[in-house]
């Protein structure tokens, strides 16, 4: 144990409320900290984990070719490179673009899917849905739908070309359960009869309240649509490297492709600008903590001023007492971090047991929390820089003090 | 003269104050100081006696002059190099004796060896309680300083300033807040000690009877050293 350690111990263990109130300020703030970010991340987590679950984590979409460009060269916009390209409409060698996009080391599965919008009416309830034309094996690998279905079975939509899987919300707009009938309006206004073999939850309002997923051929005949697919889904090893992986496919496959980044972009925006509120709200927490140590610790330089001075009679250097008092501010970094740790853990803990209805963007029946080492390793990293800069001064202060000052005032 | 020069000064110079306020503190003044013996400084307040002996203690800086301890000649070093000598070479002792209050008699005195780091835990420890016995002091080691007499606080500080065995030892006026029998008592202690460890020793008094006692009286005013007188030779303390 070094000198000026030896010493902080001694001198913070002197002002012992002083120094608990200091502790309970970063205990406080560290724990308060991770316990917003487990919670804002948590909720941010789910959405992604159930858009990416359902809609995939990258689609690859209409082809695309691009535009004859003139010899006069126009001002840039934004939009200049959708100005470039003409789409038409579906997917054109589903197989091929499947069979070589399978090839990239970052895809686990994909699925083609042929999507439009379609009539429903169940009863005398009627509404316009979504409809999914699904290659059912093929889109189990690609998505979480096994996982989200709450009511009926899967096998039994596979099994059986005329049933449908209903999103729970719009099950419950039209009134319908398992075994259920539900009439789809096709273009031509002609009515076709399904049952519903299975409603699922994604747990994202947008999708659970209009989609329904069929037979991709059930689903081909009905928007009477010549191509099989309008889009590919994808399922991937790495979700976050989907936006490099959509710019090689548009470069490959001449289709327009979109990350879940790109997809979910506003929703995104809102969860990061709640997260870094909570952050911001928290992190004063933290700097008060500092405050408060950076005036305990000036107090303590103030009451500590004879101290400093026999000390440097007796061969302290000024940097052993500049260091004194930064041990004492990395003691109660240390020991406040650690305890705002397990508070943080605790209160995460708690909230994750906290029953609460949402039924809005999102669907849970309790708070959703992210475990994750960043949240701690972030509060304990604010804490030790907050406390640092609240010690720095303190401690200079000290160091700087002229030992024969004080030392003349007291004998003379 | 009683062994090798430890400590000496030539024509030491120091300002104290700024501008309009500036005072001339010490004006040249030289002096040895032998291992072995003991040196008094007596003159009236203000007449630099602090500010020399805090100038020998490497805790102030001369405007002119130069210190040596030993053989080793001090000028112009690092705060870093004062405070290693400080810390090597040098025992501090104060009127107000300044122990740590929250540290017991032993901790007090085991705080210049901690800086010096040249022992163990265990070898600092018993060290302490080795001074502290010398002092008479063995039953009070884990006795906080503040629970402690006057007389017992400047014994520790005593202990204190033989901790890593210095070379020199100075004391300002530490006898200057005992009572009459604690001074004696004091005084011997550090004579004896100064005596059969062949230290040298400068203290600062306003006490006749100890600057007597001492082998050499150094009578300063004005900044200056007026007369300097061997054992028994009659002196006007102020």
């Amino acid at each position: 144990m070094t000198a000026p350690f030896y010493i902080a111990l001694r001198f913070a263990t002197h002002r012992r409320r002083a120094l608990l109130l200091s502790l309970v300020g970063v205990v406080f703030g560290v724990g308060i900290f991770i316990c917003t970010q487990a919670q804002t991340q948590g909720f941010m987590q789910f959405f992604i984990n159930s858009t990416i679950g359902s809609n995939g984590a990258l689609t690859v979409r209409s082809r695309f070719q691009p535009r004859y460009q003139g010899m006069v060269v126009s001002a840039k916009t934004p939009a200049g490179i959708a100005q470039r390209r003409t789409y038409f409409e579906g997917i054109t060698n589903v197989g091929e673009i499947m069979r070589v996009s399978r090839q990239f080391s970052n895809v686990i599965a994909c699925s083609p899917v042929l999507r439009g919008s379609i009539s429903v009416r169940a009863g005398f309830e009627g509404t316009t849905a979504e409809i999914f034309g699904i290659d059912p094996i093929s889109h189990l690998r690609a998505t979480d739908l096994a996982n989200q279905i709450v009511d009926g079975r899967f096998e039994d939509f596979r099994n059986n070309t005329s049933s449908l899987i209903v999103g729970y919300r719009l099950a419950d707009l039209l009134q319908v359960g398992i075994g259920d009938s539900i009439q789809l309006l096709s273009p031509g206004g002609e009515y076709s009869r399904f049952t519903v073999a299975a409603i699922s939850r994604s747990g994202v309002a947008a999708i659970d309240q209009s989609r329904i997923y069929a037979h991709a051929r059930v689903a081909q005949r009905l928007l009477k649509k010549p191509y099989q697919a309008s889009m590919i889904i994808y399922k991937l090893r790495d979700p976050d490297r989907a936006p490099i992986l959509a710019t090689q496919f548009e470069n490959l496959f001449q289709h327009s492709a979109q990350s879940w980044q790109d997809r979910e972009e506003g929703n995104l925006q809102i969860f990061a600008t709640l997260r870094i509120s909570a952050a911001i709200t928290v992190s004063l927490i933290i700097l008060l903590a500092g405050f408060g140590i950076f005036n305990v610790l000036t107090m303590s330089v103030l009451s500590k001023i004879r101290e400093i001075a026999i000390l440097r009679s007796m061969g302290y250097r000024r940097v052993d007492i500049s260091a004194i008092f930064l041990w004492q501010g990395a003691l109660i970094a240390a020991v406040g971090s650690i305890f705002g740790c397990i508070l943080g853990a605790l209160l995460t803990l708690a909230i994750s047991k906290m029953p609460i209805h949402i039924r809005g963007l999102l669907y849970a029946n309790h708070f959703l929390v992210v475990w994750d080492w960043r949240h701690y390793f972030w509060a304990t990293l604010l804490a030790i820089i907050s406390v640092f800069i609240a010690s720095y001064v303190p401690a200079k202060r000290a160091a700087e003090l002229a030992p024969v000052d004080t030392l003349r005032g007291s004998s003379l | 003269m009683k062994g090798d020069i430890s400590l000496s000064c030539r024509g030491l110079e120091r300002y104290l104050g700024q501008e309009e306020e500036r005072v001339h503190a010490l004006r040249g003044v030289s002096l040895n100081v032998e291992a072995g013996s003991l040196h008094a400084v007596v003159g009236p307040s203000g007449c630099g006696k602090s500010t020399l002996l805090y100038i020998l203690g490497l805790l102030d800086e001369p405007d002119g002059g130069s210190v040596q301890i030993g053989s080793t000649q001090i000028s112009h070093l690092s705060d870093e190099d004062l405070a290693r000598r400080r810390n090597e070479l040098i025992g501090f002792i104060f009127q107000f004796h300044f122990l740590m209050e929250d540290f017991t008699a032993h901790e007090n005195v085991m705080i210049p060896m901690r800086r010096l780091g040249k022992l163990s835990e265990e070898e600092m420890a018993d060290r302490a309680a080795d001074l502290l016995n010398a002092v008479a002091l063995g039953n009070k080691l884990r006795r906080q300083s503040r629970h402690l007499s006057g007389g017992e606080q400047q014994r520790v500080a005593i202990a204190r300033a033989l901790a890593n065995d210095p070379q020199v030892i100075l004391a300002d006026e530490p006898t200057g807040n005992l009572d009459t029998d604690n001074s004696q008592r004091a005084f011997e202690l550090l004579a004896n000690i100064v005596r059969e460890k062949e230290r040298a020793l400068l203290l600062v008094t306003h006490n006749r009877f100890i600057a007597d006692a001492c082998d050499w009286v150094h009578e300063m005013k004005d900044g200056l050293i007026v007369a300097s007188h061997p054992h028994g030779q009659r002196i006007s303390v102020s």
